[in-house]
């Protein structure tokens, strides 16, 4: 997907950064929140398909979103197109100035209508603003979820000592770095959890830890584009969030007990590794085993039979 | 429903505003599908009131299936009240709209889930703007039949869309339903609303709007020019002032053109959810 695919496709060179605001300009720009594009309008533009029982137009001069769409846009004709960008790109930056001045609120008040009430007052906006937010407590945890993942980049960009390490103490550091976003809201995380496991908002959650996962693996120098590369994000994904659930209940100073338990997770993914290997070559060498018994054996039958025949007179 | 707004607005018109319409170029506009002057429309539109508003509460319910209350519902849904907000409910009437958005706010499952602070829960202010203040009066008895004659939460003014008495960025919530087809210049009451909402306030319009789907739109012109005006000579007594609102609905713009008015007014975010296959839509917009 998403940065070795783009690495592919331009040839596997260049540098880091180019590669990344060639294919995703969006990351590098200011926050803009996934959730809104993925939760809103299509971008038939000047087109109406009507759909019965409640169902919801869309006309989008921008570019932006994909799949359906919970209520529609319209900002507009043609000739206010340029115009109409402003005013989104003006709602967007409203909505990200909000959600991140309601994160501060959320260890007291959670991640609620309260919290994002909350920021909008301290931003100078009337708190109807979150009324208007598309699934609305789900915004402020993909906003979260966002910004944690440009705060890994950043970090990443920006020169993390990660040569001077075999890979698994690499993907250690990269997930204690992310995890330890999370501390301050750690006594409402689990609400998050429960927030992004809600049907609803399932497929852009899981998108935005697969973008994680991704990111993390590219950091690490992971260059693979084949079947072991959706092996390996799915263990990554899976020691990642087994993590996060541990740190949920983990007392200890430091969080110390979580750390090692990432450390023994982290090992035994890569153990994993070996073993499956190990367990390739060994399927491989029994195969060749039996595949050459049965072929002496079948020598041998097309022998007897081709004697037995050429013996015969007819 | 719609009917209602247009006779207390011809009550104000002649009242305050006979002069100031007299010195005014005499625009055309529309009544349903027929073209007469703005003076004339306000003067048809009021025969039409006076004719029918004994009986509209229950034609509304007998033209919509009783859907219409669905249709508040979701508009109320839509605007997320909060303790503490001020809300303008204009064309108001009879409270539907409010009565609604009160309940919401003080409804005490509500305020079991939520952490809710009870001194913001008394600066609630939910405002009632109407034209007529007949209408007004009814929607006052209704708060006092609920126990609400005295709460200083729901304020009922009289007052007109293109020229409300709220001060600039007073409101947090603007609804109209069901009223703003019947304004003379939309564009005014829409700037209005711009005016009185403060920055992230939102704009809320449930209005009759209109059908595109193939079948469905056939069956429902059907029911529109059949149906309706049949069903007002039978319980209303009068054929013609359905006729005229079924008209007036298909000469308000489409939800389209709507949305880029709203837009032009200055909104940003702006919306339509339709309900009904578009029978009734919902035009949203947020002031930045």
């Amino acid at each position: 997907m998403y940065r070795t695919a783009a690495k592919r496709l331009l040839g596997g060179g260049g540098a880091f950064t180019a590669t990344r605001l060639l294919r995703f300009p969006k990351l590098r720009s200011t926050i803009i929140p996934s959730y809104y594009t993925s939760g809103l309008c299509t971008s038939s533009v000047g087109g109406n398909a009507e759909s019965p029982m409640g169902g919801n137009q869309s006309v989008n001069p921008n570019q932006s979103g994909h799949t359906a769409s919970s209520s529609s846009t319209s900002t507009g004709e043609g000739p206010r197109r340029d115009e109409s960008r402003k005013p989104r790109a003006e709602f967007q930056e409203e909505q990200a100035r909000v959600l991140s001045a309601s994160l501060r609120h959320v260890p007291r008040l959670g991640w609620t209508e309260e919290a994002m009430m909350a920021g909008s007052r301290d931003v100078g906006v009337s708190p109807s603003i979150v009324g208007s937010f598309s699934r609305k407590e789900a915004a402020l945890v993909e906003f979260f979820m966002d910004e944690c993942l440009q705060l890994l980049m950043d970090k990443i960009d920006s020169g993390l000592d990660l040569q001077n390490l075999i890979p698994s103490a690499r993907i250690a550091k990269l997930i204690r770095i992310r995890l330890e976003m999370q501390l301050p809201y750690m006594s409402k995380w689990p609400q998050a959890l429960s927030i992004q496991a809600h049907p609803l908002n399932v497929a852009t959650s899981f998108k935005q830890r697969a973008m994680l996962v991704d990111e993390v693996w590219h950091a690490v120098g992971d260059g693979a584009s084949d079947l072991d590369w959706y092996v390996k994000r799915t263990i990554l994904g899976g020691v990642y969030s087994t993590t996060e659930i541990y740190m949920l209940t983990d007392d200890s100073l430091e969080h110390r007990d979580t750390w090692a338990f990432l450390d023994d997770r982290v090992k035994d993914a890569f153990d994993l590794k070996k073993s499956i290997q190990e367990a390739k070559y060994f399927a491989q060498d029994i195969g060749a085993g039996v595949g050459k018994s049965v072929q002496g054996l079948m020598n041998g039958v097309m022998q007897t039979m081709s004697r037995r025949s050429g013996g015969s007179t007819f | 429903m719609a009917l209602r707004s247009v006779s207390r607005r011809l009550g104000s018109r002649i009242l305050n505003h006979r002069s100031f319409v007299a010195s005014l170029h005499s625009h055309a506009t529309s009544f349903g599908f027929q073209e007469v002057k703005e003076e004339d429309k306000s003067k048809l539109v009021g025969n039409v009131f006076t004719n029918v508003a004994s009986s509209y509460d229950i034609m509304n319910d007998v033209m919509s299936g009783g859907l219409h209350r669905l249709w508040k519902e979701r508009l109320v849904g839509k605007l997320s009240p909060f303790a503490g907000m001020k809300h303008l409910d204009v064309a108001g009437g009879t409270g539907d709209v409010a009565f609604r958005i009160y309940d919401s706010i003080y409804s005490v499952k509500r305020r079991a889930l939520q952490k809710v602070d009870e001194a913001s829960l008394e600066e609630t202010q939910i405002y009632v703007c109407d034209i007529n203040p007949n209408m007004l009066n009814v929607g006052k008895q209704r708060a006092a039949e609920r126990g609400l004659r005295d709460n200083k939460s729901l304020v009922w003014v009289e007052g007109n869309a293109e020229a409300l008495s709220f001060d600039d960025n007073s409101m947090d919530g603007y609804t109209i339903a069901f009223g703003i087809r019947n304004v003379t210049h939309i564009e005014k009451a829409l700037a209005e609303a711009y005016r009185v909402l403060k920055r992230g306030g939102r704009f809320l319009c449930l209005e009759l709007s209109h059908v595109d789907i193939p079948i469905f739109k056939n069956l429902y012109d059907l029911y529109s020019f059949q149906v309706i005006p049949n069903l007002g000579e039978l319980i209303a007594g009068d054929r013609e002032s359905y006729q005229y609102l079924v008209e007036s609905v298909r000469r308000f713009p489409p939800q389209e053109k709507f949305a880029s008015m709203i837009a032009d007014a200055g909104f940003e975010k702006v919306e339509y959810e339709n309900l009904v296959g578009g029978v009734v839509a919902i035009h949203s917009g947020i002031k930045l």
